[in-house]
C-alpha cells in the first residue's frame, strides 16, 4: 500500500525521461563508502545527507554508510573507483585532497575514475591570528610578512591540503613569505594559535565559527559572504582576490548508467532547497554549497590543475 | 634435547642475529628520506643493531661458560600447531567468511587441544557465535568479512 | 556556569538517559574484560549506531562504556596477564602476581575501587575546572609537548625489567614501529612498503592485542591441561570486608588521580602513560619498593586509579579545544559531532544541558562502576576461567580477530596483529619486557612530531626547545624525577657493593 503510494508520488515528482528502468532503481540498499572514521566531518556530512537523499530517491530507498578509514580517505575512494558502476556503490569525495593525492603519491584512481554526482559542502578557508599577535587586519599581517620574510609562522592542518593551497595563493598574490607549520589536523593548529605558539593560522570557516572571541578572524576566502558566518568579511572586500576552500561531495564509479545518474541528480537538486537539510548541516559545521554533475567535474579538474601547478613549483614532500 | 646444540643455535643468539639482519635491511630505505625524516627511525635501527650485538656477545659469553640456554617452548609441536591454527582461522575469515570460520575454529581448537566433550563443544560454539551475531550484526549493524571466495 | 551544571541534573535522571549509563558501564566492563576488545573499538562501533539516538542516551552510553572499559581492562590483566585495554598494561605488573598468589579477588576489588575513585575525581575536574584547565592545555605548544613525551620516554628506564639490553631493544622496537606511516610533516611514506593500510601508522590496539593476548593464548594451548587456570582460588570476599585493607592507599589514590587528570588534559599521551607514571611514582615513594612487581596491591591501585582519572579529563581539551587527550576521547569527539555538538567555548553556552548532562553521566558512570563492577567481575568473569583451557583459548582467538577487525573494518589489521603475536611470543619466551614497546609506540612518533613542529616554528633552530618557562620546568622535572633517582640508586648499589667487599 505504502509503496504504491510512494511510487505514484515519485513518478509525479521525477523527470519522465527514463521510463521503466528508472522506476526500478534503487531496488536494494545503496552503499556509501566514507574514507574516514565514523564521527569525522565527512562521515557526519554523508550520514546527514544520506537521510535526505533516501527521502528524495523515494521508493523506500535505503542508504548504508560504510566507513573505510585510512590514508586520508584514499583507501575508501580507491575502493569506490574500483566498484561496479551500478549505482549501488557511491562514495564521498574530498577536494582538493583526493586530487592532490594523485599527484604527491601513487594513487589507484585518477580524475577519470568517477561519475561526479554532487559536491555538497564548501568550507571556505579563513585566515586567523592569535589575540596576542597584534595583527588584527590582513593588511597588517601582510605588511609584517613582507618586512621580515618567513618570520610569521602559519599553523595549518597538513601539507597538500586546501589550507596549504590557500597559503600558496596568498603568497603569490601578495609576494609575502611565511613559514609553514603543518600540524596533524586543524584542531591542534587552532589550539597552538590560541596558545600563541604560532602567529597565524589558515583554517576553515566551520572550524573557527565557535572561536571568534578567542581568535582574530581576518577574512574569509569566498566570493561573497558565507551564509555560515555572515558577520565575517571576505578577502575580496579587502582587496585580495583569495578564494579557496575544502569541499566534500559524492561520487560514483565512472560509467554510471544515465538513468541512475538522472535519478541521483534529481535527488541532489531537491537537497539544495531543503531547509531541514541546510539546518542539519549547519548544526554539524558543514556549510552547504551544492554543485552538481558536470560543474562538479569541472571544479575537480580546476583543483587538479591548481594542485599540479603548485606541485611543479613547490613540491611539498 | 640432550645432546649439546651448536652455539649459534641458542635462541637469544638467533634472535640477535635476526634482529641485526632485519634492522640492517630496514636501514636501507632510510637513505632515501630527508635527513630530518630519517633521524628517528635510523637512530632506532642503529640502536637495535648495537644492542643486538651486545646481546649476542653476552649470550655467547654465557655459552662459553657452559650455561645451557633455557628451552623456548615446552612442546614446540603444540606451539606451532596453535599458531598455525590461528593463522588458518584468519585466512579462512578472509576467504570464506567470519561466521563459518568461527563456527569451525572453536570446536576444532578445543578438540585438538584436549577438550573433547561433544555437548560442551556444541553449546560453547553456538553460544559464542550466537552472541557475536546478536550483538554485532543484529545490534550494531557491524559487518564482518563475508568471504572473498563467495564474491 | 555552576547553575547550568545543576540545571542539567534532572534530565540526567530521566529513565532512558540513566539506563543508558548503566548499560554503558556494564557493556564497558564486558568489552574491557574481553581480551582483544578495547574501549576504542567499542565506541567506534557505537558511534554510527548512536546517530538515531537522543543525545543524552548516546552520550550516556559512551560515558558508561569509557568508564566501564577502563576498569574492565583490569580483569583479564589480573587473571590472565592480558591487559584488556592499552591502559591496563601497568595493572598486570602486580595484579597478575596477586592472582597467582590466590589474591585475584582482592586485586579486582582494589582495581574496581581505585578505578571508581579515579573516575570520580576526573569527572569533578571536568565539571568544575574545565575552563581553567583548558588554559593550561594552551600553555603546551609543540616544544612543551615534546618535553612531556621525552619525560614519558625516559620513564621507560623503570620498566626495563631484568636485562637492560633487552629492555632497550624492546623500547627501540616500539619507537621504530611508531614511525611507520606517513611522515608527520611532509606526509611522505616511511616503511609502509606501498601499503595504504600502513599510511596512518600502526594502531596501538593492534600491537597490544598481538603482543599481549596471543602469547598467553598459545600458552593456554601449550600445556596439556584440561581444566581452567591451574589453581583457581580467587580469594573472594565481600567488598565491605576488603575495603579496610585499602585504607593505606589514599596517598596513592590522590597522587594517581592528579597524574591521571594531568596527563588527560595534555593532548595525545593517554591512559597508558598515566598508569605507568602513577605506578612509577607510587613505587618510588613506597617504603617497600622491592615488593613491587611481585603482587603489591598498591601497584594495582596506582595503575587503575590513574587510568580512570584520565577518562573525563581527556575530554577537557576535547570539548573546549577540539583536541582529544586520548584515542578513546578522539572517537567520542566524533560521537559528539554526530549530535551537533561542536567543540569550543560556545558548546558550554549553546548546548549547556547536554554538555553538563554528559559530565554528570561521567560522574554517575564512575560511581556505578563500584556497584556494578565489583560483583560482575568476581562473580561472572572470574568464573570464565573455569572454562576448559582449550575452549578459553579458542574463544579468545575469536575475540582478538573481532576486536582488531572492527577498528577499521579490514583484515589487513588482523594479519598485522598475528605478526606482532609471533614477535610477542618470542619476546615473551626470551624475557624481553613488553611495556617499553607499548610506551615506545605511544610516545615515539608523538615526540618526533612535536619536535619537528617545534623546529619548524623555530625555523630550524634547536634553541627553540629551551626558550620558555614551561619547557624548562619540564626539563627540570625530567632530570629531577628520572635522572636523579637513577644516579642515587646506582650510588647506593655501589656503596653496598663496597660495604660487602
Amino acid at each position: 500500500m505504502f509503496n504504491i503510494f510512494k511510487t505514484t508520488a515519485l513518478t509525479g515528482a521525477l523527470v519522465l525521461a527514463a521510463g521503466a528502468a528508472l522506476a526500478e532503481y534503487p531496488e536494494k540498499p545503496i552503499e556509501v563508502i566514507v574514507g574516514y572514521s565514523a564521527g569525522g566531518g565527512t562521515d557526519v556530512m554523508a550520514r546527514t545527507a544520506a537521510l535526505f537523499i533516501e527521502k528524495y530517491l523515494g521508493e523506500g530507498a535505503s542508504i548504508v554508510v560504510k566507513n573505510m578509514p585510512g590514508a586520508s580517505g584514499q583507501i575508501g575512494v580507491t575502493e569506490v573507483a574500483g566498484s561496479a558502476p551500478d549505482g549501488y556503490t557511491l562514495g564521498t569525495f574530498n577536494l582538493p585532497g583526493m586530487m592532490a593525492r594523485t599527484i604527491d603519491r601513487e594513487a589507484g584512481y585518477d580524475r577519470e575514475s568517477f561519475t561526479y554526482l554532487a559536491n555538497v559542502v564548501n568550507d571556505p578557508n579563513v585566515i586567523v591570528t592569535g589575540k596576542g599577535s597584534g595583527l588584527t587586519t590582513i593588511d597588517a599581517l601582510i605588511a609584517a610578512a613582507l618586512e621580515a620574510p618567513g618570520a610569521i609562522t602559519v599553523g595549518m592542518s597538513s601539507l597538500g591540503g586546501d589550507d596549504h593551497f590557500a597559503l600558496i595563493k596568498l603568497q603569490t598574490l601578495t609576494g609575502a613569505e611565511f613559514t609553514i607549520v603543518p600540524f596533524k589536523g586543524s584542531a591542534p593548529a587552532r589550539t597552538a594559535l590560541m596558545g600563541g605558539h604560532v602567529a597565524m593560522g589558515i583554517l576553515n570557516i566551520s572550524e573557527v565559527a565557535s572561536f571568534t572571541e578567542e581568535l582574530n578572524v581576518l577574512g574569509v576566502a569566498t566570493e561573497e559572504r558565507s551564509r555560515f558566518a555572515p558577520d565575517l568579511p571576505t578577502f575580496k572586500e579587502q582587496g585580495i582576490e583569495l578564494v579557496n576552500g575544502s569541499m566534500r561531495g559524492f561520487v560514483a564509479p565512472a560509467g554510471l548508467p544515465g538513468d541512475v545518474v538522472a535519478k541521483l541528480d534529481a535527488a541532489f537538486e531537491q537537497l539544495s532547497g531543503d531547509q531541514d537539510f541546510l539546518k542539519a548541516m549547519a548544526d554539524t559545521a558543514n556549510p552547504v554549497e551544492i554543485v552538481r554533475g558536470d560543474a562538479f567535474k569541472a571544479l575537480t579538474s580546476d583543483l587538479y590543475d591548481l594542485a599540479a601547478k603548485v606541485w611543479a613549483e613547490t613540491p611539498w614532500n | 634435547m640432550s645432546q649439546p646444540r651448536p652455539r649459534v643455535l641458542r635462541p637469544e643468539t638467533l634472535t640477535a642475529i635476526g634482529l641485526i639482519v632485519i634492522a640492517a635491511a630496514l636501514l636501507v630505505p632510510t637513505f632515501e628520506l630527508r635527513p630530518i625524516s630519517a633521524l628517528l627511525p635510523a637512530a632506532m635501527l642503529i640502536g637495535l643493531i648495537a644492542l643486538s650485538v651486545l646481546l649476542l656477545l653476552a649470550d655467547q659469553r654465557r655459552a662459553a661458560k657452559g650455561e645451557k640456554a633455557a628451552p623456548v617452548a615446552q612442546s614446540p609441536k603444540r606451539v606451532i600447531g596453535a599458531f598455525g591454527l590461528v593463522v588458518a582461522y584468519a585466512v579462512a575469515c578472509d576467504l570464506v567468511g567470519f561466521y563459518p570460520s568461527t563456527a569451525l575454529i572453536i570446536p576444532t581448537v578445543a578438540w585438538l587441544f584436549g577438550f573433547r566433550h561433544p555437548l560442551g563443544l556444541l553449546v560453547a560454539t553456538v553460544t559464542v557465535v550466537g552472541a557475536i551475531w546478536l550483538i554485532f550484526d543484529l545490534g550494531m549493524n557491524q559487518e564482518f568479512p563475508a568471504g572473498r571466495f563467495w564474491s | 556556569m555552576y547553575t547550568d551544571l545543576l540545571h542539567a541534573l534532572p534530565n540526567v535522571f530521566a529513565l532512558a538517559n540513566f539506563a543508558a549509563v548503566i548499560i554503558g558501564v556494564i557493556a564497558g566492563i564486558v568489552v574491557g574484560a574481553m581480551p582483544g576488545l578495547s574501549a576504542t573499538m567499542a565506541i567506534s562501533v557505537l558511534v554510527p549506531f548512536t546517530f538515531g539516538l537522543e543525545p543524552l542516551v548516546a552520550l550516556g552510553l559512551m560515558a558508561g562504556i569509557y568508564n566501564g572499559a577502563m576498569y574492565g581492562g583490569a580483569i583479564p590483566a589480573v587473571l590472565l596477564r592480558i591487559p584488556g585495554t592499552p591502559a591496563a598494561v601497568a595493572t598486570t605488573f602486580d595484579g597478575y602476581p596477586m592472582a597467582q598468589k590466590g589474591q585475584g579477588g582482592f586485586a579486582l576489588q582494589v582495581a574496581v575501587v581505585s578505578s571508581s575513585l579515579g573516575g570520580i575525581a576526573s569527572a569533578f575536574a571536568l565539571m568544575l575546572l574545565a575552563p581553567p584547565l583548558s588554559k593550561v592545555t594552551l600553555l603546551f605548544g609543540p616544544s612543551e609537548v615534546f618535553w612531556v613525551a621525552v619525560f614519558g620516554l625516559c620513564s621507560i628506564i623503570f620498566l626495563l625489567g631484568g636485562s637492560v639490553i633487552k629492555g632497550l631493544i624492546s623500547a627501540c622496537f616500539g619507537v621504530f614501529v611508531s614511525v611507520v606511516g606517513s611522515d608527520p610533516i611532509y606526509g611522505n611514506d616511511r616503511f609502509t612498503f606501498s601499503q595504504l593500510e600502513l599510511l596512518d601508522g600502526i594502531s596501538i590496539v593492534i600491537l597490544l592485542v598481538g603482543l599481549y593476548a596471543l602469547p598467553p593464548v598459545i600458552d593456554l594451548l601449550e600445556k596439556p591441561l584440561k581444566t581452567g587456570v591451574d589453581d583457581n582460588k580467587l580469594g573472594t570476599e565481600s567488598l565491605w570486608k576488603a575495603l579496610p585493607r585499602m585504607k593505606g592507599f589514599w596517598k596513592t589514590w590522590l597522587r594517581g588521580s592528579l597524574i591521571g587528570i594531568w596527563i588527560g588534559i595534555l593532548p595525545g599521551a593517554g591512559g597508558s602513560m598515566a598508569a605507568f607514571m602513577s605506578y612509577n611514582e607510587a613505587r618510588r615513594s613506597s617504603k617497600t619498593p622491592d615488593t613491587w612487581g611481585e603482587g603489591e596491591p598498591e601497584g594495582v591501585a596506582a595503575a587503575e586509579v590513574a587510568n580512570n582519572a584520565d577518562t573525563a579529563s581527556a575530554l577537557i581539551p576535547a570539548l573546549t579545544l577540539g583536541i582529544p587527550g586520548t584515542a578513546v576521547a578522539a572517537v567520542m569527539l566524533g560521537g559528539l559531532l554526530v549530535h551537533g555538538l561542536q567543540p569550543g567555548p560556545m558548546l558550554f553556552r549553546d548546548n549547556s544541558d547536554i554538555v553538563f548532562g554528559f559530565m554528570w553521566q561521567f560522574l554517575f558512570g564512575a560511581i556505578l562502576l563500584v556497584l556494578l563492577g565489583g560483583s560482575l567481575a568476581t562473580n561472572s568473569f572470574a568464573k570464565l576461567l573455569n572454562l576448559p583451557r582449550p575452549l578459553l583459548g579458542a574463544i579468545i582467538i575469536v575475540l582478538m580477530v573481532i576486536g582488531v577487525y572492527s577498528i577499521h573494518g579490514r583484515m589487513f589489521d588482523v594479519y598485522l596483529m598475528l605478526g606482532f603475536g609471533a614477535v610477542g611470543w618470542v619476546m615473551d619466551k626470551l624475557k624481553f619486557p613488553l611495556p617499553p614497546v607499548v610506551l615506545g609506540l605511544i610516545l615515539g612518533a608523538f615526540a618526533e612530531e612535536n619536535l619537528r613542529l617545534a623546529l619548524r616554528i623555530g625555523r630550524g633552530d634547536w634553541a627553540v626547545l629551551f626558550q620558555n618557562t614551561t619547557s624548562l620546568v619540564l626539563v627540570a622535572l625530567t632530570v629531577g624525577v628520572i635522572v636523579v633517582p637513577l644516579v642515587k640508586s646506582r650510588l647506593a648499589k655501589a656503596r653496598q657493593a663496597e660495604g660487602q667487599a
